[in-house]
């Protein structure tokens, strides 16, 4: 088991390097120029080659990319061109938010989506079943920003029960993370039922209905333990959309975030933050696909057995 | 009859399909079905309720809501339909080359795909974006990018099963050059799945240019697109509501009805389960 | 017996004391909503920065302060001398007063930071240029030597540019300064700051020198001050309207009726600083043609927006400049005006002439032409108006949409054609930072660049001597701008706030041009 881990670990470091040289280069294709927003307007010349050298903006790519590798690797993530502060200050104001935010939603989708996707299973192209496919697939299907501010006009503004923005306390939590977790609802849903389906039909479970075992028991206790593996590597895997994929939410309910963060930094053309927060969702990316091998081999016995 | 009508059949297919049909007829009729312009304004008229004369009620600008719901269907399919037809022309090139050729080829497309595929798409379309510029033509790009991974990934998916197949082995046999047998054996063996899965995916793609207009880099005004009008809707919530809540249903009922008319299509051509082993 | 009477008298008293201060706490609360303007601001540095925002105002107090007349009155400096030739100014300082880090007050700290400006890099020393040195006479009498005479050294004085920093910690600071760590003399000090978030200000108990014009020269009557930053207009009204906030410092005009509707609520206005103008790049044809940007300009129907846009609240703009400011008076002449027979008949002697479709052609080409604008909604919404009254003299204006903050580097492209945009200033020499023939792109988006207007530019900015001789020579310089059309002048809003009335009590009267310090002392909030 350790050195299986060992040398999933291992392998995540070029793709590691790869990743961090797009997150790199692809910044300098965008236009404007961070030092333009620094540079005292009607400067000369030399004022700005003097700028960039103190951001060290005028070495050939590759030394900057370099310099930028080994700061990261020692934890040093710069500072903000703009915001004027260590980018780690920006991220560490921000991430707590995210990781609320997109934790919560993850939890939410992932409750949720697992009930209703049993209970469609179990009752099986019946009214039950329908009714929640054609529920989570509406609930799917409206845009994140969209269906925010109707849950604002409903919920904050006719019946106030929740704040309209901002983050101050779990009030501030529930329709953000009611309008991530719709969307993610749906396909855990999805997923959960048709592998329900799917293990259903298996000979393990012919096997327990031969011996006797009460149906609603084999379900539940058998087929959904099957059933959930496929959910916990998507699950895994959305990891990059919880952290960066709140960003329009995030928006719409003016709360800090790292979606807000890249997005507005992107406009400012502030690279290294920027180039932090791309590398944090790269990240939580990676971890999180380890993180689905991992639950996956230890749910699944055929995985178990291989791995020692 | 072939498979695309034979959905029809399904109740909801068909409901769905009806839906669609509608919805690109009248894009594609616009300027016969509504007396009024999309761009002329009227600003005595503005934020008018629903009426006999303007059904949905008027914008901030006086102009008939209805008409820039229809007119706003042409941008925001046709801008959905042509990326993500970009994104499956990609797509099935880089995932047949890596699936058909394998060797370096293939562990380098799969790496980028994997990984990209894990990033949100709508992160790589604003990065996108802000490296071409706002306005139609770089959003279709950068949704067409943001969707590539997943056609590659089901495309390569779709060959290497069908690589293994006695009529390849047959044809390899008499003596047919890779070409041949790519273009004329393999690709359209895969298509069926892909092309389900690019309709699907347009799905996504208007969402995705709806919340693209809403950050206000889509179609540029007076050129409606349905994630334009919401955005300029979101500002009106409480004094014109009907401005952003029917663009919005207009996107939530067409996304829907692609994924049940999308559906159907799949048990008729009975490939479920094809499609999910390049997922 | 007793001892038993005693403690539960102690104890009683104890909660009691414990309620009433939980109470105050609550009510000594506000929430204030940052204008959608100033959302963003990156530091609380005066020296630095480009952008202040309204809780800067709080942190530092001026040398004088601005009535709502314009005219100026005491805050840290009790009295003032000009002589006679303009070269020289004398402060008597107000005694003392100290910073939030304890340093204190006097000639030395007001030497050190007017060199700040000389030494700190930025935009802002352009606001001390004619100081040539400070000298301190006395503890508390400084003295200003100029290097030339600046009849407009008090209006920088009263600007929050011009807040009195400690310079001790500004240097120890270095970037930190504003960010993490700020000391001024201001009724309030800052608790936390968190970039386009929040910021928390809590009051200096020991402020005994508010400026004149404030009612109240104590510390202020409210505690805590939350400063929250909400981008889009539309969630900070609906804030406001849940409850969920006290105050909004800038409401569009298109919400003040939204506003009315509500019983709790109530709008407050002052008159405004902005001005909304289309500038017109004058290096760009066909607008290097005087005539075509001549129609361009009189095809803008500022009555029509004043009315649809804006709802019928502020003014048309005819000039570039806020009514209120005397060198607004120019002759009726080089006044812009909405006259499409005008636009017509000039593009029809340009050799634009009407063709298909209602656009204008030229030699096979159409009248064409880039617009720029915002991506903030009300910005939007401005834009696409202009664009149809374009339309209607046969100018097709195309929109392009940027972020609000990378919109600057775009003009310092110069491929930018029209425009639309807003600036906030109440001086007459903001017409040398849009115009000045130095600045092209940003701020001369106009890309205006004209040896007579260099001439006069120069007469106004360096050449006064005296209030009266910089108001005409100002005057001049503006008039001339306005005649070669670089720009055309669309709107100027009035300053409108909202607030709920059960929660925040206004002072009766706010005896300053703008919604700052001397408000803030006097505003209290109700139980």
């Amino acid at each position: 088991m350790l050195s299986w881990l060992i040398k999933r670990l291992l392998m995540l470091v070029p793709v590691f390097l790869a990743v961090s040289v797009v997150i790199f280069s692809i910044l300098h294709f965008i236009p404007g120029d961070p030092i333009d927003n620094l540079l005292k307007i009607g400067s000369s010349p030399e004022a700005r080659a003097e700028m960039e050298a103190r951001y060290g903006l005028d070495r050939p790519l590759p030394v900057q990319y370099g310099i930028w590798l080994s700061n990261v690797l020692q934890g040093d993530l710069g500072t903000a061109i703009v915001a004027r502060r260590p980018v780690a200050d920006l991220i560490a104001q921000a991430l707590p938010h995210s990781l609320r935010l997109g934790g919560l939603a993850l939890l939410f989708s992932t409750v949720v989506g697992v009930t209703l996707g049993v209970v469609a299973a179990l009752s099986r192209d019946r009214w039950p079943d329908r009714a929640i496919m054609g529920g989570v697939l509406v609930g799917s299907t409206m845009p994140s920003f969209w269906l925010g501010l109707i849950l604002i006009l409903i919920f904050s503004v006719s019946l106030g029960w929740f704040p309209v923005s901002g983050a101050r306390g779990w009030q501030s939590l529930v329709l953000p993370v009611l309008t991530i977790g719709l969307g993610g609802t749906a396909l855990v849903a999805r997923i959960t039922r048709v592998s329900m389906i799917e293990a259903s039909g298996r000979d393990f479970v012919t096997l327990l209905h031969a011996k006797g075992l009460s149906p609603l028991r084999i379900q539940l206790r058998h087929v959904l333990r099957h059933a959930l593996i496929p959910v916990v590597t998507i699950l895994a895997l959305r990891i990059g959309w919880i952290l960066g994929g709140a960003v329009t939410v995030e928006v719409v309910f003016a709360r800090p975030g790292l979606g807000t963060l890249l997005i507005k930094s992107l406009a400012q053309h502030d690279y290294p933050v920027v180039q932090a927060c791309l590398l944090m969702l790269a990240m939580a990316v990676m971890l999180g696909t380890l993180m689905g091998d991992i639950l996956q081999a230890l749910m699944d016995p055929r995985v178990r057995a291989a791995m020692t | 009859m072939i498979a695309p009508l034979r959905a029809f059949r399904h109740p909801q297919g068909g409901l769905a399909g009806c839906w669609l049909i509608l919805v690109i007829a009248a894009a594609l009729a616009a300027p016969l079905l509504t007396p009024y312009a999309y761009d002329v304004q009227n600003l005595p008229q503005a934020y008018q309720p629903a009426s006999a004369q303007h059904w949905l009620g008027t914008d901030e600008f006086g102009r008939d809501l209805l008409t820039r719901l229809i007119y706003g269907a042409r941008t925001s399919l046709s801008v959905s339909a042509t990326a993500i037809s970009i994104s499956v022309l990609c797509g099935m090139v880089l995932g047949a080359a890596a699936a058909w050729f394998g060797g370096w080829l293939d562990r380098t497309v799969t790496m980028v795909v994997d990984l990209s595929w894990s990033f949100p798409e709508i992160l790589i379309a604003l990065i996108l974006v802000a490296i071409i510029g706002p306005g139609t033509t770089g959003v279709m790009i950068a949704i067409a990018v943001a969707y590539i991974a997943q056609f590659t990934r089901l495309t390569r998916a779709q060959i290497m099963t069908l690589k293994g197949e006695t009529f390849i082995e047959a044809a390899r046999s008499l003596g047919a050059g890779n070409a041949h047998i790519l273009f004329r054996h393999l690709l359209p063996n895969a298509l069926a799945p892909v092309l389900v899965s690019a309709m699907l995916a347009t799905g996504d793609a208007i969402i995705l240019e709806a919340t693209l207009g809403f950050f206000g880099l889509g179609a540029q005004p007076p050129v409606p697109s349905w994630g334009g009008m919401m955005s300029a809707g979101s500002a009106l919530v409480f004094k014109a509501p009907w401005v952003i809540i029917f663009p919005g249903l207009a996107v939530a009922v067409t996304v829907v009805a692609i994924n049940l008319y999308g559906d159907a299509l799949i048990t008729e051509l009975d490939i479920r389960s094809r499609l999910r082993s390049g997922a | 017996m007793t001892q038993l009477f005693r403690k539960t008298l102690l104890s009683a008293s104890v909660s009691l004391a414990a309620l009433i201060a939980a109470q105050a706490a609550t009510a000594q609360e506000a929430v204030f909503v940052m204008a959608t303007n100033e959302v963003g601001a990156p530091t609380y540095n005066p020296i630095k920065a480009t952008m202040l925002n309204t809780a800067t105002g709080l942190l530092f107090d001026r040398l004088v302060s601005q009535a709502a007349d314009l005219s100026y009155h005491p805050w840290l400096a009790e009295s003032w001398e000009e002589a006679p030739d303009g070269m020289a100014w004398t402060f008597k300082l107000k005694q003392g007063v100290t910073f939030h880090n304890g340093e204190p007050f006097n000639a030395e700290t007001v030497k050190a930071w007017i060199e700040l400006f000389k030494t700190t890099e930025g935009e802002n020393g352009y606001m001390a240029e004619a100081i040539a040195s400070a000298e301190v006479v006395d503890e508390y009498t400084v003295k200003f030597v100029m290097s030339r005479p600046e009849p407009n050294l008090l209006y920088n004085l009263s600007s929050t540019f011009m807040g009195v920093v400690e310079p001790k910690s500004f240097a120890a600071l270095g970037d930190n300064y504003g960010v993490t760590e700020v000391y001024g003399t201001g009724p309030f000090k800052l608790e936390s700051f968190a970039i386009g978030q929040e910021t928390v200000l809590v009051r200096n108990e020991g402020y005994t020198w508010g400026p004149e014009v404030a009612a109240n020269h104590g510390p202020a009557k409210v505690e805590r001050l939350t400063f929250r930053e909400i981008p889009e207009d539309s969630t900070a009204f609906l804030e406001l309207k849940t409850g969920g906030v006290d105050f909004l410092l800038s409401v569009p005009a298109d919400l003040m009726g939204e506003v009315q509707k509500e019983a709790n609520l109530a709008v407050l206005t002052m008159p405004g600083q902005d001005v909304w103008y289309m500038p017109i790049n004058v290096t760009k044809a066909p607008f290097d043609d005087i005539r075509v940007r001549e129609a361009a300009a009189k095809a803008i129907n500022q009555e029509e927006i004043l009315a649809s846009v804006f709802g019928g609240v502020g003014a048309v703009a005819d000039t570039f400049l806020i009514s209120a400011l005397p060198e607004s008076h120019v002759p009726d002449g080089a006044k812009i005006h909405y006259d499409p027979a005008r636009s017509n008949a000039l593009l029809d002697e340009a050799g634009w002439a009407m063709g298909e479709g209602g656009v204008r052609m030229k030699d096979g080409q159409p009248l064409k032409v880039t617009l720029w604008t915002q991506s903030d909604s009300i910005f939007r919404r401005l834009t696409e108006v202009v664009q149809a009254q374009l339309k209607a003299v046969g100018i097709e204006a195309e929109i392009t949409t940027f972020d609000s903050s990378t919109i600057r580097d775009q003009y310092k492209t110069g491929e930018q054609q029209l425009a639309v945009r807003s600036y906030n200033w109440d001086n007459a020499d903001i017409v040398d930072w849009f115009f000045g023939g130095d600045r092209l792109g940003y701020p001369n988006v106009s890309m205006f660049n004209d040896p007579k207007a260099e001439e006069l530019r120069a007469a106004a900015m360096t050449g006064a001597r005296n209030m009266d001789e910089r108001i005409a020579n100002f005057t001049a310089y503006h008039e001339y701008v306005l005649t070669q059309f670089p720009m055309a002048p669309i709107y100027q809003p009035v300053q409108a706030m909202a607030y709920n009335t059960d929660r925040i009590a206004l002072p009766e009267k706010i005896d300053a041009p703008a919604f700052g310090a001397a408000a803030f002392l006097d505003l209290q909030v109700k139980e």
